[in-house]
């Protein structure tokens, strides 16, 4: 008796929403119409407000609006003038940051070059924050006068500048986080100079932004006010959004399973494009069965690749061949191994063993477990899929206690930070105990080169021994994307995944 | 009655001693570091060690028991350690929007069930009976992350009659409050519901089988004397037992009904703190139920005196 009144439920509601998708527009460029508030939907609640402490992406889409960095990316990923107007190497290890005259805190401090020195030694001096590592190749800070500000390295970092992109170089007002004090990173009063100022946050609820009026980019922000919300049920961010609760959704907040529905609606708008993640499975190659290479070898030729990214992903992420997408220009498009499935070529380098595969225990990651499961079981692979917390995979991972690991990497602008830390012999999330001294040498050289004419060939070279080797079992990369209401405008998306509001209008 | 009240509250304390010391070790059996679950991806092994040591995370476990302990005596619950966030401070200011959603999802659960209980049980086997028993055993049956999509879907996105979720505070609109409150109460409160019919129904069917029922009658009571007067108020025995108990399961089911509709309570921090191993917050949240359940079960009890005039505390 239920399955028939479930189908005529189910039933209805499919034909009324097939009915609902005759209007609506798609986004038009147009004349900006300023005023208007946009609701934001997040896939997560944040844990802080403070870019110091921040190890979660989807607090950086809310950063990104109320605070500014040091120096911003383009679509092309390539780096902007931000809060610094230019800047050089006046040698390898001294770079020279010019800055914004006239730029003011949303508390009405003064921002200069006091202040950059100020949040950098903030950095360089709080131990747990995970921004150290990301400034590990700064030595010191020194302030030359109020709009030149030094900073001296320890060695050459190319990586360095698009460090500066992100959370390691936004730069807060100093009263302000005095002021704040231990409750800071909950209530950062008037710390950013960014297109909105903070207004409040009342935590798994919302936090509103409204307005700078005195942002030194002239006649930005369109928008008086921005309104994130927390919704972590992608259904529920779903129906927001068609109910117009919410104007846009960040990358991530709504499932790869529910994009097709969204593509359908008239009302809504999508765009994806190839973001900087990686994701995959870590392989433990320096203990186990998996210090074998001709074991990681034969279970990276018997993937078939294209199905997962087809069941599993909706083929909406881009199959991936090493750790460097599509999007960068390090990526090398040269024909490599491991794209196409070779079951036989598989059994031919190993066979008849098994691992043990660690998978979080969210629906989307068991189904991919389970694939790639069935699908090494025809080269003769066992693998047996351990579902756990993610917090118990990721303490396991980092003292190796594992073979195998369903653990992806968000990425970063700069190819180093997709390779460094997670294939360099002894680098901060390297839990797979991957070390060749041939790669070692590669990414130290690509790190200390100062152009990317100079840096490519090595990437290049890196990434092959990279595949090679499987240091990694690369599957995907995950899409940018933009998810909103046709009544949102100029939008850009970006292949950071990070939403900006300042040039988008609501019509 | 006064002596049997002080007694009831002063129990509370060894309880509530033994329900902290139990949730302690159970949250710490867990191989999962709250360091490692803070930084995430990016949790390099210095910046893990070192946010281990400024979370006090690195002392011993019985020591860092003795530390909370004798804190929480001193009525401060601690900071939480994914946010800084003071213990007392996160709870409460939560705690409103589960009050009202509970206590909306009991209210409608109540003002039905006893109502369609009786109903069902005065009008045994007639449609509306066969209505009511269809409705428990679905209720009971379907979990209350389904009734709540499908409520979403229905009532929200197609009919548009109800906002999707999240949470307007009462001091701001009355109105779009109670608009935002339906769908969750409803969510939250059908299980209850339809076990408290259920009990009502079998309940009363037994008093009404029962002799003094019948010498009421003879005595040419009134039929609502006999059902309100005599009938219902024995039969309300078990049920209020059931509600007691039910203060429980309704901070329970508040964990997935606010997941599904964003609504601020304290029942998303418990979710969001337990995968975050955030161990303040999990503590405070714990004693806050372990009272709520004690204070509950007192209620009941001293609601049996009023019910029944064989019992007395006295």
């Amino acid at each position: 008796m239920k399955r028939p009144a479930l189908a005529l439920i189910l039933g209805a509601f499919l034909l009324s929403a097939a009915c609902s998708t005759g209007g609506g527009t798609t986004s038009v460029a147009g004349t900006p119409k300023v005023g208007g508030t946009l609701k934001i939907a997040l896939e997560s609640e944040l844990r802080t407000l403070d870019p110091l402490k921040s190890s979660q992406r989807v607090e950086r889409q809310v950063y990104y609006n109320m605070y500014d960095s040091l120096v911003t990316i383009d679509a092309s990923l390539k780096i902007k003038p931000g809060l610094a107007t230019s800047w050089q190497y006046t040698d390898p290890t001294t770079l020279q940051f010019t800055l914004h005259k006239g730029v003011k805190f949303h508390d009405g401090t003064d921002f200069n070059a006091d202040a950059v020195k100020f949040n950098i030694d903030r950095i360089l001096s709080a131990a747990s924050s995970p921004r150290k590592s990301e400034l590990a190749s700064v030595k010191s800070v020194e302030v030359k006068d109020s709009s030149t500000v030094v900073f001296h390295l320890k060695k050459p970092d190319a990586a360095l500048l698009a460090q500066l992109v992100d959370r390691a170089g936004m730069i807060l007002s100093p009263a302000a986080i005095v002021k704040g004090g231990a409750d800071f990173a909950l209530n950062p009063i008037g710390a950013g100079t960014g297109p909105f100022t903070f207004v409040e946050w009342k935590r798994d609820d919302h936090l509103t932004l409204k307005k700078n009026p005195n942002y030194w980019v002239p006649g930005r922000p369109y928008l008086d006010q921005l309104i994130y919300r927390p919704i972590t049920d992608s259904n529920a961010a779903l129906a927001a959004l068609r109910t117009g609760d919410i104007d846009i959704a960040g990358t991530n907040a709504i499932a790869d399973k529910d994009i097709a529905s969204v593509k359908s609606d008239a009302s809504l708008v999508y765009k994806d494009t190839p973001g900087l993640s990686f994701e995959g499975f870590e392989v433990n190659s320096g203990s186990g069965i998996f210090a074998d290479k001709a074991k990681r070898q034969a279970v990276a030729l018997a993937l078939d690749r294209a199905q997962i990214l087809k069941n599993v992903f909706f083929d909406l992420h881009t199959l991936s061949r090493g750790p460097i997408p599509p999007t960068s220009w390090a990526f090398d498009p040269s024909e490599r191994i491991y794209t196409t499935a070779d079951v036989s070529k598989a059994k031919s380098m190993a066979t008849g063993f098994a691992f043990n595969l660690k998978t979080p225990n969210t629906p989307g990651s068991i189904q991919e477990a389970t694939l790639i499961k069935d699908q090494l079981s025809k080269a003769g692979i066992t693998a047996t899929i351990q579902v756990e917390e993610f917090g118990q995979i990721l303490t396991e991972a980092s003292s190796h206690k594992f073979d195998a690991a369903l653990v992806g990497w968000s990425g970063r602008i700069d190819p180093d930070g997709n390779m460094f830390g997670w294939f360099h012999t002894g680098g901060g999330f390297n839990d797979g105990q991957y070390s060749n001294p041939q790669v070692d040498t590669l990414l130290e050289q690509a790190r200390v080169a100062s152009d990317q004419a100079t840096r490519k060939p090595l990437y290049d070279r890196a990434q092959q021994i990279l595949v090679e080797d499987v240091a990694y079992v690369f599957i995907g990369h995950g899409p940018a994307q933009e998810i909103a209401s046709a009544k949102v405008h100029n939008f850009s998306l970006i292949a950071d995944s990070i939403d900006r509001f300042a040039e988008v209008w609501k019509g | 009655m006064l002596q049997y009240l002080v007694r009831r509250l002063a129990l509370m304390v060894p309880v509530a001693f033994l329900v902290s010391v139990a949730v302690f070790s159970l949250i710490h059996l867990t191989p999962v570091d709250p360091a490692e679950l803070i930084l995430g991806e990016e949790r390099s092994p210095e910046a893990v060690i070192a946010l281990r040591h400024e979370l006090g995370l690195d002392r011993p476990l019985p020591d860092q028991y003795v530390t909370w302990i004798s804190h929480a005596l001193r009525g401060d619950l601690g900071r939480s350690i994914r946010t800084n966030q003071p213990v007392t401070k996160a709870i409460l200011e939560r705690l409103p929007a589960t009050l009202e959603l509970g206590t909306a999802a009991l209210a409608w659960s109540v003002l039905l069930a006893i109502p369609l209980g009786t109903i069902a049980a005065l009008r045994r086997g007639s449609p509306i009976d066969v209505l009511a028993t269809g409705f428990t055993i679905a209720g009971v049956s379907v979990p209350n992350f389904f009734i709540g999509i499908l409520l979403i879907l229905v009532l929200s996105v197609d009919l548009r009659l109800f906002p999707p979720g999240g949470y307007t505070p009462l001091t701001e609109s009355i109105p779009d409050n109670l608009h935002r409150l339906v769908l969750p109460a409803i969510t939250l409160g059908t299980v209850t519901t339809a076990i408290n019919t259920r009990f009502t129904r079998s309940s009363m069917l037994e008093v009404l089988r029962q002799d003094y029922i019948r010498t009421a009658r003879a005595k040419g009571a009134s039929w609502r004397q006999v059902i309100v007067g005599h009938a219902l108020k024995n039969a309300l025995i078990p049920v209020v037992t059931v509600v007691g108990i039910q203060v429980g399961a309704i901070l329970e089911g508040a964990l997935v009904t606010e997941t599904i509709f964003s609504w601020p309570g304290v029942g998303k921090l418990a979710i969001d703190s337990i995968f975050g191993r955030d161990y303040p917050i999990i503590q405070g949240i714990v004693l806050m139920i372990a009272f709520s359940f004690m204070l509950a079960n007192l209620a009941v009890d001293l609601a049996y005196a009023w019910l029944d005039p064989r019992i007395s505390y006295a």
